[in-house]
This record gives C-alpha cells, sequence and structure tokens, in this order.
C-alpha cells in the first residue's frame, strides 16, 4: 500500500511539474514567440473567444440569475426574523460578486468548455493530428494552447462580470416580487454596500480561474493516451481536476484577500 | 550507386520501450531520389523507425542523420528547420478535422512562407489537381472517403516541395484501383520532382510496384536488404514466410509480443 501510495504521490508531484512546463510554455509564445516571427494566430483566438465567451452567455445567465433568486429567498427567510428584509439587496450584491459569480461562472465554464477543449485536443492526440502537427514542424503549444488560454484569460472575467449582473437581477425580481421593496431602493442598497474591491477581487479570482481552466483542458488533451477511451478518460479528469482545483484557488486567494482586508 | 548522395542515414540506432528493445542496433541508408521501402509485420518496429526518422521519437542510442543533420541531437528549433524539408503522409491522413481540405494543405504554406494568399491559392489548386482533387477545396475530411483523405494527406506533405518525403501504411485501407494510383503517384513524385520517398508497408504488391530498394525489419533488426529482384529471389525464410503470407515459418505470430505503443498506433 505504501508503495502505491508512493507512486501516486510521484505521479502527482509529475502532473503538477508537467502542468507548470505547459503554463511557461503557453507564456512562452505569447510573450517572446513574436519576436522569433512565430505569432499566434488572431483568428484562431476569436474563434475560441467565440465558442469559450459568447458561446456560454444563454448558460451563465440562467446559472447565475437562478442562483441570485435563491440566494435572496434564503437570505430573506433568515433577515425576516430580524425586520431586515431590506439588506437582502446587499447580501445578494457581494456574495455574487465577491463569491458566487466567479466560482459559480468558472464552474459552468470548465464542464461547458473545458471539458470540450480536452475531448478535441484529446481526439487530435490520438488520431496522430498532434504528430502531424508536429513533423510540419508546427508547434501544438503555439497553434492550440495558447489560443484557447488567451480566450479563456479574457473571456471567462467578461462571462463573470454577466454572472454578476444576472444574479443581482435575479436578487432584484425576488426582492421587489415577492418581498415588496421598492425597485429604486433595492437598486440604491445594492450600490451602496457593494464596494469597487467587491468586483475587482472578484474579477482576480475569474483571471486566475480562466487559467486553470484552460491549462487543465489542453493538459489533459494534449497527454491523452488510448483510443477514444482514453479520451473519455481525458474529459472525465479535466473536469474534475479543474473543479477540485477552481476551489482550492478559491480558498487559497480568498484567505489572501482576507488578511490582507480586501 | 556512389555518386549519389546519402540523405538519411541511421547509425546503430536503438530505443527502448517499457524495458523492451523495439529497435535493436538498426544501421541503414538511404539515397537521393530513390524510394526507399521498410516492410515487416505489425509490431515489428517498423512504424518506430518512421517515427525516429521524422524526430517524434528520440533514439536511446545511435545517430540519425537528415542532410548531414544528426536529428537526435539537435535543438528543437534546428529540428523544425529540418522539418520544413520532409513531408509525412500518415496512415490515417491526420487531416486537421476543424480545417477544409484547402485550410489543411495550406497550414504548412501559411506557416512557414510569407506568400501572398493568392498564390497560395494557386499552389493549393496544383498540389490537388497531382492528387486528383481538384474541386474538393472546401469540403471538410469528415465529408470525403478514406481514400480521398489520403490523398489530401499526401497533397499537404508536398505542399512545402519537400526533399524527402514519408509514408506510414499509404495502400493500406484503399481499395485495389486506388492503392495502385497512390502507388504510381508515389513512383511519379519520386521520379519527377528528384523526392526521396521512405515507405512503410506490408502491401507486397505495392512493394514490388514502387520500391528501389527494401529492408525487411523484424522484432527491430533488419532480417533482408536488397532490391526487389534481391528480395523476390530471397532465400531467407523469414521472406519467405512474409511473401507467402503464411502463418509457419520463423516469424511466430502467436508468440509475438506487440509493444502496446505499436499496436496503439502511438
Amino acid at each position: 500500500m505504501i508503495v502505491k501510495l508512493g507512486k501516486t504521490i510521484l505521479d502527482l508531484i509529475k502532473n503538477i511539474k508537467e502542468v507548470f512546463i505547459l503554463f511557461l510554455n503557453i507564456l512562452y509564445w505569447i510573450f517572446f514567440g513574436p519576436f522569433k516571427g512565430k505569432f499566434i494566430q488572431l483568428t484562431s483566438v476569436f474563434n475560441q473567444m467565440i465558442f469559450v465567451g459568447i458561446r456560454s452567455i444563454l448558460i451563465v445567465f440562467f446559472v447565475s440569475m437562478f442562483t441570485g433568486i435563491v440566494l435572496a429567498m434564503q437570505s430573506a427567510y433568515q433577515l425576516q426574523k430580524m425586520g431586515a428584509v431590506l439588506y437582502v439587496a446587499t447580501l445578494v450584491a457581494v456574495s455574487l460578486c465577491r463569491e458566487l459569480g466567479p466560482v459559480l461562472t468558472a464552474l459552468v465554464v470548465a464542464g461547458r468548455s473545458g471539458s470540450a477543449i480536452a475531448a478535441e485536443l484529446g481526439t487530435m492526440k490520438v488520431s496522430e493530428q498532434i504528430e502531424a502537427l508536429e513533423t510540419m514542424a508546427i508547434n501544438p503549444v503555439r497553434f492550440l494552447a495558447a489560443p484557447r488560454f488567451l480566450a479563456l484569460f479574457f473571456m471567462l472575467p467578461c462571462l463573470t462580470i454577466l454572472g454578476n449582473i444576472s444574479g443581482i437581477f435575479g436578487g432584484f425580481l425576488v426582492g421587489t416580487g415577492s418581498l415588496n421593496i421598492n425597485p429604486d431602493l433595492y437598486m440604491q442598497t445594492t450600490f451602496k454596500y457593494l464596494a469597487l474591491k467587491d468586483i475587482y477581487t472578484g474579477l482576480i479570482k475569474s483571471f486566475i480561474f480562466g487559467m486553470i481552466i484552460a491549462l487543465i483542458g489542453c493538459y489533459e488533451g494534449l497527454n491523452t493516451k488510448g483510443g477514444s477511451e482514453g479520451v473519455g478518460k481525458a474529459t472525465t479528469r479535466s473536469v474534475v481536476i479543474s473543479f477540485v482545483l477552481i476551489i482550492l484557488a478559491d480558498c487559497i486567494v480568498t484567505t489572501i484577500f482576507y488578511f490582507s482586508k480586501l | 550507386m556512389q555518386e549519389k548522395e546519402v540523405i538519411i542515414s541511421l547509425k546503430n540506432v536503438s530505443k527502448v520501450f517499457q524495458g523492451k528493445k523495439t529497435i535493436d542496433n538498426v544501421s541503414f541508408d538511404i539515397l537521393k531520389g530513390e524510394t526507399f521501402v521498410i516492410m515487416g509485420c505489425s509490431g515489428s518496429g517498423k512504424s518506430t523507425l518512421l517515427r525516429l526518422m521524422t524526430g517524434i521519437l528520440r533514439p536511446d542510442e545511435g545517430s540519425i542523420f537528415i542532410k548531414g543533420k544528426d536529428i537526435s541531437k539537435i535543438s528543437h528549433d534546428e529540428l523544425d528547420e529540418v522539418r520544413k524539408t520532409f513531408g509525412m503522409c500518415f496512415q490515417y491522413s491526420a487531416l486537421l478535422d476543424s480545417l477544409t481540405v484547402e485550410e489543411n494543405v495550406a497550414l504548412p504554406l501559411k506557416e512557414h512562407t510569407k506568400l501572398a494568399d493568392e498564390i497560395i491559392r494557386i499552389i493549393i489548386k496544383m498540389k490537388l489537381s497531382l492528387v486528383g482533387l481538384r474541386g474538393y477545396e472546401n469540403y471538410y475530411p469528415s465529408q470525403i472517403s478514406g481514400g480521398m483523405r489520403k490523398r489530401v494527406g499526401l497533397a499537404r506533405a508536398i505542399a512545402l516541395d519537400p526533399d524527402i518525403v514519408f509514408y506510414d501504411e499509404p495502400t493500406s485501407g484503399l481499395d485495389p484501383v486506388v492503392g495502385g494510383v497512390t502507388d504510381k503517384l508515389i513512383k511519379d513524385l519520386s521520379q519527377k520532382l528528384i523526392i526521396t520517398s521512405v515507405v512503410v508497408t506490408h502491401d507486397m504488391q505495392s512493394v514490388f510496384n514502387i520500391a528501389d530498394k527494401i529492408i525487411m525489419v523484424h522484432k527491430g533488426e533488419i532480417v533482408e536488404f536488397g532490391t526487389p529482384e534481391q528480395i523476390k529471389n530471397s532465400s531467407n525464410p523469414y521472406i519467405k514466410q512474409f511473401i507467402n503470407g503464411s502463418p509457419v515459418g520463423p516469424i511466430d505470430f502467436f508468440k509475438e509480443d506487440i509493444a502496446i505503443e505499436e499496436a496503439l498506433g502511438l
């Protein structure tokens, strides 16, 4: 058993090292590649942005709006006892912008786009397409991974902002519809207590989550082995690992913000 | 023979997979312009040899020289420079699914040259008509047949006018007529454009159609080497069994321990 445990830990260290190397590789192609005349294809970046960003708008909107609704109702249940129903607006806005917006959006995008990246690159790997790129002297990291990384890095914060707005909208529906708060008053209370730092700490998180989703999706895809079963495994692993890492990173970043009073 | 220059040279190359020698001390030279066939059973190490020559795998021992450069020792950037001078035709074509036929063939041109789009379009038309696929520019790989995909793969391989083209099982999975057309294509290319062709196959008819020189690989070692005539008349029991497709002989199929990478095509 100890042997097995040791092997698992060694594998884990190896995987972390390889993901980190992939990360450095992507940064190299983004920042130093252009000096060597090797550019990342902009059309490819835009295509990925459409896929991970624009096509996720609807699902992010609905998930965040329903969360906002649920959050408003659950907090109203407790705040009613203290006669502070008005503060539902603040609670919904702050908890969404600081925490739930970035995390939920990241989880949705990891499930939707991260898995798709792993499946696509995995299929390319097992059908020799990655090998073909290499023999054509086209670096797969520059050609495939870097555009996906850039697309997720920039689109996830955009989706998070959308998620925040739709979550607040969900809370607004409950607040004005069922709790009988005046719509003007609801919006005023929302913005009175929502500080700018609440929004940007949330956005900092979503930049980090975007990198995690792209890195894990690309890593699992580019390291797929063993035919179609391998593609299935890579897809599952990419989702599971991204989920765990997103929550872990959220915990770490929140701790840092908490102790630095942000 | 002597006046022709050596373009690819393997010297004492060995490759180990999971403690098992897939390639064992292999050496041979390939001359410029010749069609060199590597034949052998599945799992004999012939595809591994091809991957070693294209730099996808690096040998554990020995050196591989392509146009005088030892690709087992040079840096990644230098390897990429060497790679621009050869094309590779994959067994299952390995076209990018997300790109059309035209974009697939254009890919090496767009990546490695500064040609204008109109010129690239003309080159693509030329390459596609060379493989008999003009008019299919806007199809996706999933919309055309396997044989067509293979020919698009060949068009892509010769897009940059390479000196060397590697073929991995160019006729497998094709009907006899298309197989014959592919053979003729390989022959034409090597004779008209003086392209050196390295072909990995176990299609015996194709071997004798196209080969200038043949090596037979078994369990990572070269068991026979010669011209098609010499191979046809060889008394080597491996060759005899291989040509006749006999289940009885020195190539023991049932005891063959096929390397997992080979079986998965990795």
